[in-house]
């Protein structure tokens, strides 16, 4: 049972195409888990057919059909002689079935873990195929390289928590927004507990200490405005080698 | 009112469903001869009326961030996906107004991306999938709840169809929305619930 929902201003924004790709990457897993936010993401979507359909419409080159029609043309006839499976995976045309395959990879002693679709270029092989940064006996966490170049002005860190049954992440703060998706499992912090398909959003100066169920791992899919500070020193003096490994695991984390 | 109401030489249809009928949606024809039989003059009529729309569409939401000539380019991109794409079209989801917008959203925010050199981690289509579509009883109200939409959008005050606009035209967030139009963002906030619940779009928070 879900009970934490994307707010109107995140679902607007998705709709709308004007969320930060780790924002919009968060809000399309849930949409995976959540008929209800589906249904109105696509009531947005509604706004801009209409806005679309109003708008004065403005003069296209005289010749920009027939041209449109000599690359089609191009591409139809060199896709013959390749081969039309590549065409369809080029233009979306069958990308479900490639979503499901994806979604029965096994990982971590062969349990089947439900990845969203929108990290599936990224995991290609599946999870255990990602570079992993352990801290601690109970938490890893694997870095994603989402935009990783873009928006430094405002720079979000996207990764993939795994905290094992019983759990506990380290009581941190945040000095930005936190998106948690939970993908599998289920957490607990003094808010709340949550469990899967919940989007969980904490925002600047609030504190927590979320602790895993204790018959269950929990994998999260987590969207930070900036680094998070643990508040218990050990984990502050571990910090700078911390963000220097999960730096340099995300880089191995870039599809070839 | 929008010209293709108004016009009845353009194709027709009527889309009636278990009993709920629909105003007809008079480009929905149009995309299944293209996606049936390839058929180039249907195409071409789209292609008349879209086009011109996609392209303004596309220089509204990137004049701040890049040179408009542009637009053009992409709006033959945005075209060449609604022909590749002409058989995904479900016209019991949404009418074609709309998911021609969701092509257009999709290939503005990959040139974005592609113009900023980020890395391809992510595909904009895995993101923004034309998705494990609602419950069918929910999709056949679907195109019910889009006229309910477009008509209450209609009578939006002023500055309630502005935000709106600003957000799905312009592509702007709730923040730059803001930042323009010098608001605090939690008015922007609420001046959008407010429209939205116009619209009987009703998000809980």
């Amino acid at each position: 049972m879900i009970s934490y929902h994307p707010d109107s201003r995140f679902l607007t924004d998705f709709a709308s195409a004007n969320l930060q790709l780790s924002e919009a990457v968060c809000v399309s897993a849930h949409l995976e888990f959540c008929g209800k936010c589906r249904a109105h993401v696509q009531q947005l979507t509604y706004i801009g057919g209409h806005f679309l359909a109003r708008l004065q419409p403005e003069t296209l080159a005289e010749d920009s059909f027939e041209h449109l029609m000599g690359r089609i043309e191009a591409h139809e006839s060199s896709a013959q002689s390749v081969s039309g499976a590549d065409l369809s995976a080029d233009y979306g045309g069958s990308s479900r079935s490639v979503g499901n395959t994806q979604r029965t990879e096994a990982a971590r002693g062969g349990a089947s873990i439900p990845l969203p679709r929108a990290l599936r270029r990224l995991s290609q092989g599946g999870l255990q195929n990602l570079g992993w940064v352990q801290l601690g006996k109970e938490l890893r966490v694997a870095p994603l390289p989402i935009e990783a170049r873009v928006h430094k002005a405002h720079e979000r860190e996207t990764a993939i928590y795994d905290i094992k049954a019983g759990g506990r992440m380290p009581e941190h703060e945040h000095r930005g927004e936190e998106i948690t998706v939970l993908l599998r499992g289920s957490f607990s912090d003094a808010e709340g507990s949550y469990s899967r398909g919940d989007f969980v959003v904490r925002n600047a100066g609030e504190a927590h200490q979320p602790t895993a169920t204790l018959d269950m791992d929990c994998l999260c899919l987590v969207s930070l405005e900036r680094s998070v500070r643990p508040r218990y020193w050990f984990y502050r003096l571990l910090e700078p080698l911390v963000q220097y490994r999960l730096h340099k695991v995300m880089s191995r984390n870039l599809p070839a | 009112m929008s010209d293709e109401e108004t016009d009845m030489s353009k194709p027709q249809e009527l889309s009636v469903r278990s009993g709920l009928s629909l105003e007809p949606d008079p480009w929905a024809p149009s995309i299944r001869s293209v996606a049936q039989s390839s058929d180039r003059q249907a195409f071409q009529r789209l292609y008349a009326h879209f086009a011109p729309l996609i392209k303004a569409f596309l220089a509204k939401g990137m004049s701040a961030r890049m040179d408009r000539s542009v637009a053009e380019e992409m709006t033959q991109e945005v075209m060449l996906k609604v022909w590749k794409k002409a058989g995904s079209f479900n016209g019991s989801k949404a009418s074609v107004n709309t998911w021609i917008f969701t092509i257009a959203r999709n290939t503005r925010i990959d040139f974005i991306r592609r113009s900023q050199r980020a890395d391809r981690t992510i595909e904009i289509e895995d993101i923004w999938h034309e998705a494990d579509s609602p419950e069918p009883l929910v999709e056949m109200q679907q195109r019910r709840l889009e006229v309910i939409v477009r008509q209450a959008l209609d009578t939006l005050p002023v500055e309630q169809a502005l935000v709106l606009e600003k957000a799905f035209v312009e592509s702007l967030s709730h923040n730059e929305i803001a930042e323009a139009l010098g608001l605090p963002l939690g008015t922007v906030k609420s001046r959008i619930r407010l429209a939205l619940s116009k619209l009987q779009i009703l998000i809980d928070r």
